[in-house]
């Protein structure tokens, strides 16, 4: 009966994110049951790597409260977010395949809107160390956005003003942030003067984006490190943004599937959604690809640049199976979740 | 010697005859006439005078006296050329010298002949000398071997007369001191044979012969005790026989006194005759499950029925009868070969198992003789409490589906008996398979009961083992009751089920909100061919958790316009196994798991979180309960999902407390209830 429901659980894992060590060789996945998953990318690009290396290197219990939305990585630490605390391990320690847990931030329960009931969630982690600062931005449940210093520990900045729940973050130059909602908007953030959003973008009143019946809100957000340009996207398409304006320009578009992920890279922007498809568009509008991948829903998309060997783009989502594209064309192969 | 010289050498001779015949002949003449009385006398002396001399120094002799020769002749042609008055004088005086040079020569000649006759005299001499030793040895030789072979010749005889002859030697004896000590002394008579061991040995065999002679009349004695033995041993054995009839009229006459008294001692005492005539492991069976009764569960009843008089005659020629089945296979048709091969033994054992409410189980153990497997035959006696009829009712409570996975894997399809299967081949009849409905299913655990264990790896022991029915015996009981108890508890939930009610337990209402909207409308079996056909099974067929072992169901509810269709997988073993869930829902458009990631959660809301709903530790509801949270989920759904529509009339009122709508990367629904504060909000 445990190997059936361990089989049952496989099948029902997602894996809500992932991201690179320092190193760039190894990758931490969190699932909805809580677990983080590390594998080991080196030895899976290997020349004579077999099937064996596709399975996790060493799986921890993360939370026991549940899912875990968000993973972030500094040179040291592996920071985790969702259901329950905000936790973090050292790198150092899950190499060697210990779970001891560095720091933990709990959310204080008083700030919560959404419900006498319901924790409010992270939903998205985002790491702010220009400036020589170390900051941690969470989007959480309870509609807010806070500012940690991951030194002290202090919560420094609460950035209120969204009507629902936030789902994505970008942070820029230190100072500007950008987080999508629930509620349809995208505020724009500058943490000098955290009282009030500087901007707001409301994308489902927008005619070149708009589509009342996948609903308003905003999945993903994605700044440019260099020019001022945004991305956004989720009940409606995916759109680019003139951050200085604050008109959209360009409509990416997937009909049927809401985004849920979206980075730049280099000239493109790559994106993915409600389908089992990677986008890979030009800022013009035009769809360069349309790579298939293994979830059905993709939750998180990332590019290792760390390690010059293991340059690879990785998706996950409503699957056990942690996607690697060495090749932007194709997928390559499939780290598998497992459960024991 | 080159021609040349020869000729001069001719040339020489001429000259010297010449030389010799005119002036010398006369001087010659009177020489040989004077001398030939000494010529006998002078040839021996020459002949001496070899003896003497040095050929060596002979030989340098005639060197220098032939190189005087030629001198001389040289001479001699030299003053010819150059003629001068002294030539004539030169010339004669040359002549003397040469002349008596030959002489010399002459001499030498003689001298070398004689050397070289005795020479080869001396030659034959030795050889003779040789021919007569070496003669000498061939008869040593011939003589040696004539000697060995007269040898071998002794030895053989010897041999061979060893048996011919020594027969006596062959007699073991006492030995020579045991002899003395026991041997009479008119027989031993030390006196003689002490000293000839031809005497002690004939006294030695004379006193065996004695001996033997005691011996034989010590058996003639005992032989004569034997029998009188054996008399009085028959006449008691004649008294004992006539004891029996009166015995078994004795107990003719108690039988009604049993009767009276409640006490089944004979009906016991017929039963265990019985078993004596059933094959090995059918008695293993009855044996261990007969005890494990008395023991631990009163309301089992095991029986042995079948043909006795089949079973003792089988019984008393098992060989003749395995002789003629061989026989006959190899020409008699396949039908005949297939009922000997198939052949049940006449006996079989019957075990009756009873639950509560009056259902009996009732299992039918049969041997085949041949293939040396047990097979169950199943009825059910369904008691006074069992539903009334629907559509599921035999199919699921068939043999093939009752008893099916008792054990993981074990569906009595293919014969545990790995050697069957090479038996079957041989005879050309296929696979096993095709006869169970002659023979009935060879469950593993049938086989362990009855103590025979057929491991994978062919390593089997055909020898049933009560150690292993022993072992076996109060899981499998168990398990059987289990599975009978929970069969006929879904058959009563399935029987409501198709009524369009989900039988919820009225503790199970607690996990529930007590308004559910949607409705289930109706309830199907289903199978596995049709669950394969559906786009999003793929991906259970292929992780192993849906097999076509399991019985398939659907189910569609419904609310408003929308409408959710169920697949459900329930393997043999539910409710140990908790129903699997797949889920499709069409509302304005086809939404499955493949594209709608909140389907897939409310799947996971059954199918991982299930313990959630097991209450009292009872998985016997756990079907109904599923199908609850599968409605109130539908609900959920539908009503969160119109809150994202922006404008436009609502069809689905929102009836239910919410949370909150959406949470997380995944817009997750608010599918858990708390039942503490009626309202819905997020795992």
């Amino acid at each position: 009966m445990d190997r059936d429901l361990a089989a049952r659980r496989q099948l029902h894992t997602t894996i809500f994110d992932h991201c690179y060590s320092p190193c760039g060789k190894y990758i931490a996945a969190a699932n909805n049951y809580g677990q983080i998953a590390v594998f080991s990318l080196s030895a899976a690009l290997a020349p004579e790597a077999s099937e064996t290396t596709w399975k996790p290197i060493f799986i921890f219990e993360a939370s026991e409260d549940g899912a875990i939305f968000t993973l972030a990585s500094t040179d040291t630490l592996l920071i985790s977010g969702g259901n329950g605390p905000i936790k973090a391990w050292k790198w150092a320690d899950i190499l060697s395949k210990v779970n001891h847990l560095t720091k933990m931030v709990a959310m204080a329960k008083n700030r919560t809107q959404g419900g006498p009931f319901s924790q409010p969630e992270i939903n998205s982690i985002v790491l702010n160390t220009e400036e020589d600062k170390s900051e941690v931005f969470a989007a959480c449940g309870d509609n807010n956005i806070y500012v940690w210093d991951l030194e002290s520990g202090q919560q420094k900045i609460t950035l209120s003003g969204h009507d629902n729940y936030v789902h994505s973050l970008a942070v820029k130059n230190g100072n500007t942030c950008a987080s999508a909602s629930e509620d349809g908007t995208v505020k724009i953030w500058d943490t000098r003067s955290p009282s009030d959003a500087v901007h707001s973008i409301e994308p489902y009143k927008n005619e070149l984006c708009a589509r009342p019946k996948f609903g308003k809100w905003l999945g993903c957000v994605a700044m440019d490190t260099t020019d001022d340009w945004l991305v956004c996207g989720g009940g409606p398409s995916l759109s680019l943004w003139h951050l200085r304006s604050l008109t959209a320009t360009t409509m990416f578009d997937t009909p049927g599937a809401c985004q849920q992920c979206v980075m730049f890279h280099d000239d493109s922007i790559i994106s993915a959604g409600s389908k089992g498809y990677i986008n890979h568009w030009s800022v013009n509008g035009e769809q360069r690809m349309e790579v298939p991948c293994t979830p059905s829903s993709v939750f998180s998309l990332s590019y290792n640049s760390a390690s010059n060997n293991c340059k690879v783009l990785s998706a996950t989502g409503n699957s056990s199976k942690l996607d690697i594209f060495t090749n932007f064309g194709y997928k390559a192969f499939s780290f598998i979740f497992t459960q024991v | 010697m080159s021609s040349k010289d020869h000729h001069e050498v001719e040339v020489k001779r001429k000259r010297s005859l010449k030389k010799e015949s005119s002036p010398t002949r006369g001087a010659g003449d009177v020489k040989r006439s004077k001398s030939s009385t000494n010529d006998v006398k002078l040839f021996y002396a020459e002949e001496e005078e070899v003896e003497h001399r040095d050929p060596k120094k002979d030989l340098s002799l005639f060197k220098s006296t032939t190189d005087d020769v030629r001198k001389c002749f040289k001479d001699i042609r030299d003053s010819k050329d150059k003629p001068d008055k002294s030539t004539n004088d030169h010339i004669e005086t040359k002549k003397r010298e040469t002349a008596l040079h030959f002489v010399l020569l002459k001499k030498l000649n003689r001298l070398s002949h004689i050397r070289c006759k005795k020479s080869r005299d001396a030659t034959n001499e030795a050889k003779q000398r040789i021919d007569q030793y070496h003669l000498q040895l061939q008869n040593l030789l011939y003589e040696t071997m004539h000697l060995e072979k007269e040898i071998t010749k002794c030895l053989e005889f010897n041999m061979l007369s060893y048996d011919e002859w020594s027969k006596d030697e062959e007699i073991e004896l006492v030995s020579v001191e045991e002899f003395y000590e026991e041997a009479p002394s008119d027989i031993s008579k030390p006196e003689t044979t002490k000293e000839d061991q031809h005497q002690l040995r004939l006294a030695r065999l004379d006193w065996e012969l004695e001996q033997r002679k005691m011996l034989a009349q010590k058996l003639k004695e005992s032989e004569t005790s034997k029998d009188q033995l054996d008399k009085e041993i028959k006449t008691q054995q004649e008294y004992l026989e006539n004891l029996q009839p009166k015995l078994t009229s004795i107990l003719q006459s108690t039988k009604p006194v049993q009767e009276y008294l409640g006490m089944p001692f004979d009906q016991i005492r017929e039963q265990h005759q019985i078993a004596g005539h059933l094959p090995h492991p059918l008695y293993v069976l009855y044996m261990q499950t007969d005890a494990y009764r008395q023991a631990c569960d009163k309301k089992l009843e095991v029986k042995i029925e079948g043909d006795i008089e089949a079973a003792k005659s089988m019984k008393s020629t098992p060989e003749l009868f395995a002789d003629k089945r061989r026989r006959k296979t190899i020409d008699s048709g396949k039908v005949e070969r297939k009922k000997k091969v198939l052949k049940k033994h006449p006996l079989s054992v019957v075990l009756k198992i009873k639950t509560k409410d009056g259902t009996c189980l009732q299992l039918n153990f049969y041997y085949l003789v041949t293939l040396e497997i047990v097979t169950v035959v199943m009825q059910l006696k369904s008691g006074s409490e069992s539903p009334s009829s629907c559509i599921s009712w035999g199919d699921l409570l068939s043999p093939d589906l009752l008893l099916n996975e008792i054990y993981p894997g074990d569906n009595g399809n293919s014969s545990p008996n790995a050697a069957n299967q090479y038996e079957l081949r041989r005879l050309g009849l296929g696979e096993f398979n095709q006869y169970i409905k002659e023979t009935g299913k060879p469950y593993l655990w049938a086989q362990w009961l009855s103590g025979l264990q057929f491991l994978n790896n062919n390593k089997s022991s055909k020898v049933a083992d009560s150690s292993v029915s022993s072992e076996n015996m109060q899981q499998t009981i168990k398990r059987l009751r289990r599975r009978i108890k929970s069969r006929l508890s879904l058959l009563k939930q399935l029987a409501s089920l198709e009524r369009g009610i989900i039988p919820l337990a009225p503790e199970a209402m607690s996990l529930f909100p007590t308004k559910i909207v949607a409705k289930l409308a109706s309830w199907k079996r289903s199978t596995y061919e049709d669950f394969c056909v559906l786009p999003y099974t793929e991906e259970l067929i292929s992780n192993g958790l849906a097999k076509e072992s399991d019985i398939f169901f659907t189910a569609t509810m419904d609310r408003g316009s929308a409408k959710m269709t169920a697949q459900i997988v329930m393997t043999p073993d539910y409710p140990a196994v908790a129903p699997l869930f797949l889920v499709s829902l069409q509302w304005q458009t086809e939404r499955s798991a493949l594209n709608d990631i909140n389907i897939q959660e409310m799947e996971e809301e059954v199918n991982v979180h299930y313990k959630e709903m097991i209450i009292h530790k009872s998985h016997d509801q756990i079907l109904a309960n599923q199908l609850q949270r599968l409605l109130m989920c539908f609900d959920v759904y539908l009503e969160t999902e119109t809150q994202n529509a922006e404008e436009g009339p609502k069809e689905i009122s929102k009836e239910k407390v919410y949370a909150r709508f959406a949470r997380g990367p995944n817009r997750t629904k608010p599918y858990k209830f708390c039942a503490e504060v009626g309202i819905f909000s997020h795992r």
